[in-house]
């Protein structure tokens, strides 16, 4: 039996490893949490319980996702065109600021409220991404250092604004400005809107990139440049577009966590989850639709090492956890190039037919 | 010059003896058994995938053989890596030269060789250069960067640099692609200098004529096997075509118009008028070139590659606008761009066309739509309905005689002349106006290089205008009603074809036009 790599992996098998892989972690994380004296069944039961096997961990678990999904969803759309936007940490606080300065100071029913807030938190996104997209559009600026860099940037600003001019003046909270007086509504539990509005957006990517030209121009450009300057398509103003989309989207799940979960700007609020989506974008790979399974595996993620933290782990375990999960799928995914070719044998009869035919 | 005697009893200088190489899917060398001798010049001749090239790779350590045996003077070898097969003195020349083009030919003939002197100054290199160059008869400037040679100069280099490394067996992968004919025959001359020093000589070719002129002893592989190995004398090109395809090939005459053929057109279809091009360097590339494109006629474009015939193919596509001059189509300006081109029916075979026209990661519909995903069916309201492309990949596989599995498989996973033969036919069916078609049987294998060659007859016969951009003048004049010349981005000369012949465009390539007595027209 041999194996050989082929150039493109099947997505039955990316799924078989990747469940090898997720199990592996487990078992690996298992035998070291019970080397260390933990009650490994304990553990697992109660993670289960508070994340998939409690209304509470489900209302959290879709809470989770849906920041996820639509960071995952910016990386992914930029991928598509064969770009990498690393700065949805900045436009998510870019998204939370401008949803947080409209809400603030923006009086008036939620009816109007909530949609300026989204269109503020979109423009303040857009405009965070403008820089990098028409430096890389017009300059050829590598697009992942501008849009990383930008993201210190915007955390910081985040700060200031948080602890200077927008501070809470009632309840003097730390690094936090107040209550913002309109919330996105909630639709079960503690889970608001944004949810369904969430994958909705996924589903509407998925259907755009498929079943438009628009989409099509943007595949065909990020799959082969050549080939799309050879068709005579607009790149350029495909490529603004797209980052252009992105930004807005990672700002949404800013303007999200502002009106529906934490009801304030706060520093260090975006909690990674821009980072993140760069990891839900890599699991999704380069699929809007598949951005919402790998959200929700990225939010059991999370969710797991949260109740492992109340139980005296440390967060680094946690972390630690998490980059096994992701190095393990990593591994599988690879693992899923490889096929078994036919054993060479020598074929004394029948004479093989000709090589050209052999190919396909 | 013939071969020099040798002793009897001496061993072949290399000798396979049932070589096999295996890759996934594909048989690519099958229990092929050849041995070469002291003082011959042995052509490899076969049609692509064949296995000729994966053959040369396992004797030059790039692949290790799956099963067989390679004996060198006698003694079994076994190269794990190229630097071994160079230091058992087997070298090979590319058909894609492996020079550092920002480097001199002195620094390219240095690099990473064992016999270079520590801390050498550039005129050590050079004055050592010089000396190979005078010993083995290879002419170089040492100084020159590489980037600044031609093809065929560079060819030298990577020849000198072979042969520094004391080769006694170089082989050669498609050595004359890229050379003119006077090129090719300075080549040929060195080849039979060096065979007569007792060394031995492997060229890998699919130009008949060529191996009957240089070689003496000739080996077809077919479908990875080895069918069979003569003395060239006992050749003719006719049997060597039909032992290589494995079947008789009937040579049709192109130039003849079927039945109903569309005339000649009178009026233009795409004409350039001055049309200059600047790279961004600022060199021109193209100057001045005034150029008539007719319904229903073939015009080729010869020239030595690199003379501005990937300017002139972008102009007359639209994917380039001249910096000066004019582009009309159908005789008015043309609307820029080459999806506008497209539109109004110019079709586009590129040169690399694997690179450029096709997406590699996406699905074979979604590279078939790739002309028309604009235009109901498949487009219309900015949608894109990927059933009207599945149809339409199959309508292109169908004619294109191209059995597909599955249309979502990236189209990577066919065969280079599989994905050569959906871009023709996908250009073909845009392609209203004209085709312009730039190096059309490049990687191909005769027999699919005459199903090409019939495409582009048919064409012409629906009243179609194409240029074909190749540099072999054979299949230009098969084909053509008319041949331009390029060399140095100017039109040397457009001739009639029943004028052309091969000496007069091999001096026009080379940019000389003062020579030929007869009173053609030359314009500059």
């Amino acid at each position: 039996m041999r194996f050989q790599r082929f150039p493109t992996a099947p997505a039955r098998l990316v799924l078989a490893w990747r469940a090898a892989a997720l199990f592996a972690a487990a078992l690996i994380t298992g035998v070291l949490l019970a080397l260390s004296g933990r009650d490994v069944f304990e553990l697992l039961a109660l993670v289960l319980k508070s994340t998939v096997g409690s209304r509470f961990g489900l209302e959290d678990l879709a809470l989770f996702m849906i920041p996820l999904i639509l960071t995952g969803s910016a990386v992914t759309v930029t991928s598509r065109i064969g770009l990498w936007n690393i700065g949805g940490e900045g436009q998510f606080y870019l998204g939370a600021i401008g949803a947080a300065g409209v809400g603030l100071y923006m009086p008036g029913p939620p009816i109007l409220v909530l949609p300026a807030m989204a269109a503020a938190a979109m423009l303040c996104g857009v405009a965070w991404i403008a820089v990098p997209t028409f430096a890389r559009a017009y300059a050829g600026v590598n697009e992942i250092i501008t849009t990383l860099l930008l993201n210190f940037v915007a955390g910081l600003l985040t700060y200031w604004l948080a602890t200077g001019p927008w501070r809470d003046r009632v309840t003097g909270a730390l690094a936090s400005t107040g209550r913002i007086p309109v919330a996105i509504p909630e639709i079960w539990g503690v889970v608001h809107w944004g949810f369904p509005v969430a994958l909705l957006i996924a589903c509407g990517l998925a259907v755009i990139m498929t079943r438009t030209s628009w989409g099509y121009e943007v595949r065909i450009s990020g799959a082969n440049p050549g080939a799309a300057r050879y068709a005579g398509m607009p790149m350029r103003a495909r490529v603004i577009a797209v980052m252009l989309l992105s930004g807005a989207l990672a700002a949404l799940a800013g303007m999200f966590e502002v009106a529906g979960t934490v009801h304030r700007l706060q520093g260090g609020m975006a909690d990674n989850f821009g980072y993140l989506g760069i990891v839900v974008a890599v699991l999704a790979r380069k699929s809007c639709l598949a951005v919402i399974p790998a959200a929700l595996l990225m939010a059991l993620i999370l969710d797991a090492g949260i109740v492992l933290q109340t139980q005296q782990l440390a967060a680094t375990v946690v972390l630690a956890i998490t980059g096994l999960v992701l190095l393990l799928i990593a591994i599988g995914d690879e693992l899923a190039h490889y096929r078994p070719v036919a054993p060479v044998v020598r074929p004394a009869s029948p004479r093989l037919p000709p090589a050209s035919k052999t190919t396909i | 010059m013939t071969p020099p005697p040798v002793a009897p009893g001496t061993p072949p200088v290399l000798q396979l003896v049932g070589i096999s190489k295996y890759f996934p899917g594909v048989i690519a060398n099958e229990d092929v058994s050849l041995d070469v001798r002291s003082g011959e010049i042995l052509a490899l001749l076969g049609e692509n995938g064949a296995g000729k090239s994966t053959l040369m790779n396992v004797v030059t350590g790039i692949y290790q053989a799956d099963a067989g045996e390679m004996i060198l003077d006698g003694y079994g070898a076994r190269f794990s890596s190229p630097q071994e097969a160079i230091r058992a003195r087997i070298g090979m020349v590319h058909q894609h030269f492996k020079l550092v083009p920002a480097f001199t030919v002195a620094e390219n003939i240095h690099l990473g060789w064992a016999d270079t002197p520590r801390n050498a100054s550039p005129a050590i290199l050079e004055a050592r250069t010089r000396e190979l160059s005078e010993r083995f008869g290879f002419p170089v400037n040492p100084a020159a960067r590489v980037e600044d040679l031609s093809a065929g100069e560079q060819q030298r280099v990577e020849i000198l640099r072979v042969l520094a490394r004391k080769a006694r067996l170089l082989i050669l992968d498609e050595p004359t692609a890229v050379l003119t004919p006077a090129e090719a025959r300075d080549l040929f001359r060195a080849l039979r200098a060096f065979r007569a020093e007792g060394n031995a000589v492997i060229i890998i070719s699919h130009k008949l004529d060529e191996v009957m002129e240089i070689s003496d002893r000739v080996t077809i592989l077919r479908g990875g096997q080895k069918i069979g190995t003569w003395d060239t004398a006992d050749c003719s090109p006719r049997m060597l075509a039909a032992t290589m395809v494995g079947r008789e090939i009937v040579r049709q005459n192109l130039l003849l118009r079927a039945d109903g053929a569309a005339p000649r057109g009178t009026e233009a279809e795409l004409s350039l008028r001055g049309v200059s091009v600047r790279d961004e360097r600022g060199v021109e590339t193209l100057a001045d070139i005034t150029l008539d494109i007719f319904g229903g006629e073939i015009l080729g474009v010869a020239g030595v590659a690199g003379n501005g015939q990937r300017e002139l193919t972008e102009v007359l596509t639209g994917l380039t606008i001249p910096t000066r001059g004019q582009v009309l189509l159908g005789g008015r300006s043309a609307e820029p761009g080459a999806a506008a081109f497209a539109r109004h029916g110019v079709g586009h075979i590129p040169q690399d066309r694997l690179h450029s026209a096709l997406a590699p990661s996406l699905g074979i519909s979604d590279n078939m739509a790739l002309r028309e995903y604009g235009m109901p069916p498949i487009g219309g309201n900015g949608l894109y309905h990927a059933d009207a492309a599945l149809s339409l990949a199959r309508e292109i596989a169908d004619i294109a005689e191209v059995t597909i599995p599955d249309f979502a498989m990236p189209v990577r996973n066919l065969s280079g002349g599989n994905q050569q033969r959906l871009v023709a036919r996908r250009e073909i069916r845009i392609a209203s106006r004209v085709l312009v078609a730039a190096y059309p049987s490049r990687g191909l294998d005769i027999g699919a290089i005459a199903t090409m060659h019939r495409y582009f007859a048919e064409l012409r016969d629906r009243g179609v205008g194409i240029v074909i951009v190749s540099e072999d003048l054979e299949e230009l004049l098969n084909l053509s009603d008319r041949i331009g010349v390029l060399c140095h981005g100017r039109l040397m000369a457009v001739l009639d074809s029943a004028e052309a012949d091969i000496e007069r465009i091999g001096l026009l390539m080379g940019g000389r036009t003062d020579l030929p007595e007869t009173g053609a027209e030359t314009k500059i």
